[in-house]
């Protein structure tokens, strides 16, 4: 039996999660996210931690190791880190086992990975600098436009004309919106457009890595958004990709579920050559 | 003294490109004289004996904006010379009374000779260091240009280098060494306690401090670290190659850390630990070194390896005698022989399945996040599927 949490210090939002790992048989104890919003996110990651443990009923020193993925390399509690993704490919075969790739798009990048039956990464590619791609970037168009995030998707299916935005710059994109605005351009319409935008540029990365077939899990704060996942399956039909995208109610998780996953093997594997590292 | 504070000191120095520890020393005393040398190796030594004091330029690092420098040199140039010309053109070297360019690469030895008309005031010397290894043919060379720089120093300084003087010289260096040594295998052995980061301002401070000095800085931490708790992380151990010359940023040895690597080795400052053995104190002091460069001296890009089945033994050597992973293949943009020898190393890492990734970097590089991605995942792939 092994006790490993993990810790995914996004760029909008840490998640963590906590498991009990013996062999093949995983059980998940807890969760818990929280959206960071100016907060120092080495607090949350703490009091996130803590939370866990009160909600397991387990203490600090039950947990034989921390694993921490996102921008969680300096949490100081951590026994290990490993990179997102690592973490991404092994939660998604997870949460989806017939995956064989993942599109973690995130607050701040859009990323694909390709990888084979046991989570291992076999190529990766992530969306340019700018932020037009993200979850940060519809959240401030939803602002602009006075809309509630959770009206996004239902909103975008209810299109029946989108206009595409620049998916090349955010500063462009925002210009466009501004412009559809001021030609009454409906909210629906303009969240359509935004959503194809986006899922262009994910197909694209899907297409770049090779990924030409299969299942591939959405991971990440914007997995739940139904109208991104539509957009998608659209830009991958038109693209001429046969692939199914999906997503599932613990997509957000995927990373910290992957850590720790990570970290569980890793203990195992330290156990065995007498290793042991400890988390601080 | 704690870690902290020891570091702190060393990061002090760091940061001063006024160095302003080495005019201090030489302030102290109207006869004093400080001789700057630049990677990978000259024999410290000598200029010790002389009472002089040798000062490491590493380039100008990532707090110098270069704008004469540039000037000097064309754009597929690292950057080093120019931020050492830059050093100089700032008056930041102007406490200098000598300059000594070993033989690493063209780049170098031009460097030497535009010193020399920039500078006409100052002691220059190109030092040619042998490419054979035969004591008839390259010891016999390599004692004459030893004999040289002596004579060099012993006329700018007005002073005789004693045989007696040399062998003193000898027996602090070789403490150095030692220390240094001391502080590498405890690093390997225990890298948690040893942050690479911290190995690496060490080392640094050795560039600058006269090496009585430098010696109680290495004791003294060598006790504190082995004193201080640190958590052990689940990091991999790599071992660093090709950055022998042009220093990385303090960020990008952090971020390689950060990103789940632990250091056990690496080639920066190579000429700490440049004589792998004690240099013998019987007999002639300058044979005796000659015969440590000749014989038992680390390998690097720098320094022609004259059989190709020996090319790649020494880093192989080090991953094994560390314990390492994997190997880290950094190398400054446009480094003639880093570059150039790198897919030899490759070679030899792959016949022995031992695992490496490379980059460049330049000595003001600022975006770390790729290099971070490059080595956490490499880091990754270590600690799930090797």
């Amino acid at each position: 039996m092994t006790i490993t949490a993990g810790v995914d210090l996004g760029t909008g939002t840490i998640k963590t999660v906590l498991f009990n790992i013996e062999g093949d048989q995983i059980e998940w104890l807890a969760r818990r996210s929280d959206r960071i919003r100016q907060r120092d996110p080495f607090d949350l990651a703490e009091k996130g931690y803590d939370s866990v443990l009160a909600d397991a009923g387990l203490s600090r020193d039950d947990v034989h190791y921390v694993a921490t993925t996102g921008d969680g390399e300096t949490i100081p509690f951590r026994t290990g880190h490993f990179y997102s993704m690592t973490t991404h490919a092994r939660g998604a075969i997870y949460l989806e086992p017939a995956a064989r790739a993942v599109l973690d798009i995130g607050a701040l990048h859009g990323r694909a990975v390709k990888m084979d039956e046991f989570g291992k990464v076999l190529g990766y590619r992530m969306t340019s600098q700018c932020a037009s791609g993200s979850g940060q970037f519809l959240e401030n168009i939803s602002r602009y436009l006075g809309i509630a995030q959770d009206e996004i998707g239902t909103l975008s299916q209810e299109a029946d004309d989108p206009e595409v935005v620049s998916s090349i710059c955010a500063v462009l994109a925002e210009t466009d919106v501004i412009n559809m605005v001021s030609r009454g351009i409906s909210a629906s319409n303009i969240l359509k457009g935004i959503h194809l935008s986006m899922a262009g540029r994910l197909a694209k990365l899907l297409r770049i890595i090779k990924v030409r077939e299969g299942i591939t899990l959405a991971t990440g704060g914007l997995a739940l958004d139904d109208g991104l996942m539509a957009a998608l399956n659209e830009s991958l039909t038109k693209q001429k990709i046969k692939v199914e995208a999906r997503s599932h109610p613990d997509s957000i998780y995927a990373g910290a579920i992957g850590a720790a996953i990570w970290g569980a093997f890793r203990y195992e594997k330290l156990q065995q050559q007498g290793l042991l590292a400890k988390a601080s | 003294m704690s870690t902290a504070e020891i570091i702190a000191r060393c990061q002090a120095l760091y940061d001063d490109l006024d160095f302003t520890s080495a005019r201090e020393w030489k302030n102290a005393d109207p006869k004093r004289k400080v001789i700057g040398y630049m990677p990978v190796y000259v024999p410290r030594e000598i200029i010790h004996a002389a009472g002089m004091l040798p000062l490491g330029i590493l380039g100008g690092g990532d707090q110098m904006e270069v704008i004469h420098g540039d000037a000097y040199y064309q754009s597929y140039i690292c950057r080093i010379p120019r931020s050492t010309i830059e050093l100089g053109l700032t008056k930041k070297l102007d406490f200098v009374d000598g300059m000594l360019f070993p033989s690493i690469c063209d780049v170098i030895r031009n460097l030497s000779g535009m010193w020399q008309l920039m500078f006409p005031d100052t002691y220059v010397r190109y030092f040619d260091v042998p490419q054979t290894y035969q004591d008839h043919i390259a010891g016999e060379y390599y004692i004459e240009e030893l004999k040289e720089l002596m004579a060099g120093l012993e006329k700018l300084g007005g002073v005789t280098i004693t045989a007696e003087a040399l062998r003193e010289s000898t027996a602090i260096y070789n403490e150095n060494r030692r220390l240094i040594n001391a502080v590498y295998d405890f690093r390997a052995k225990q890298p948690s306690k040893a942050p690479s980061v911290e190995v690496y301002l060490l080392m640094r401070a050795g560039m600058v401090l006269p090496v009585e000095e430098h010696n109680q800085v290495l004791t003294d931490y060598l006790a504190a670290a082995a004193e201080e708790e640190r958590p052990l992380r689940d990091n991999c151990k790599i071992v660093i190659n090709g950055a022998f010359c042009e220093q990385p940023p303090l960020n990008l040895i952090r971020s390689i850390e950060m990103a789940g690597c632990y250091i056990v080795d690496d080639d920066y400052m190579l000429i700490n630990r440049w004589l792998l053995d004690d240099v013998p104190l019987e007999g002639d002091p300058i044979a005796n070194l000659s015969a440590a460069f000749l014989h038992a001296s680390a390998d690097t890009a720098a320094k022609y390896c004259d059989r190709a089945e020996d090319v790649g033994q020494y880093l192989l050597s080090t991953v094994k005698k560390t314990g390492a992973e994997g190997v880290i293949f950094t190398a400054p943009s446009f480094c003639d022989p880093a570059l150039l020898e790198r897919p030899m190393l490759a070679d030899r890492m792959d016949e022995h399945d031992v695992p490496y990734i490379s980059f460049k970097y330049a000595e003001n590089s600022g975006q770390m996040q790729p290099i971070r991605e490059q080595a956490g995942t490499f880091a990754d792939s270590i600690k799930l599927w090797s």
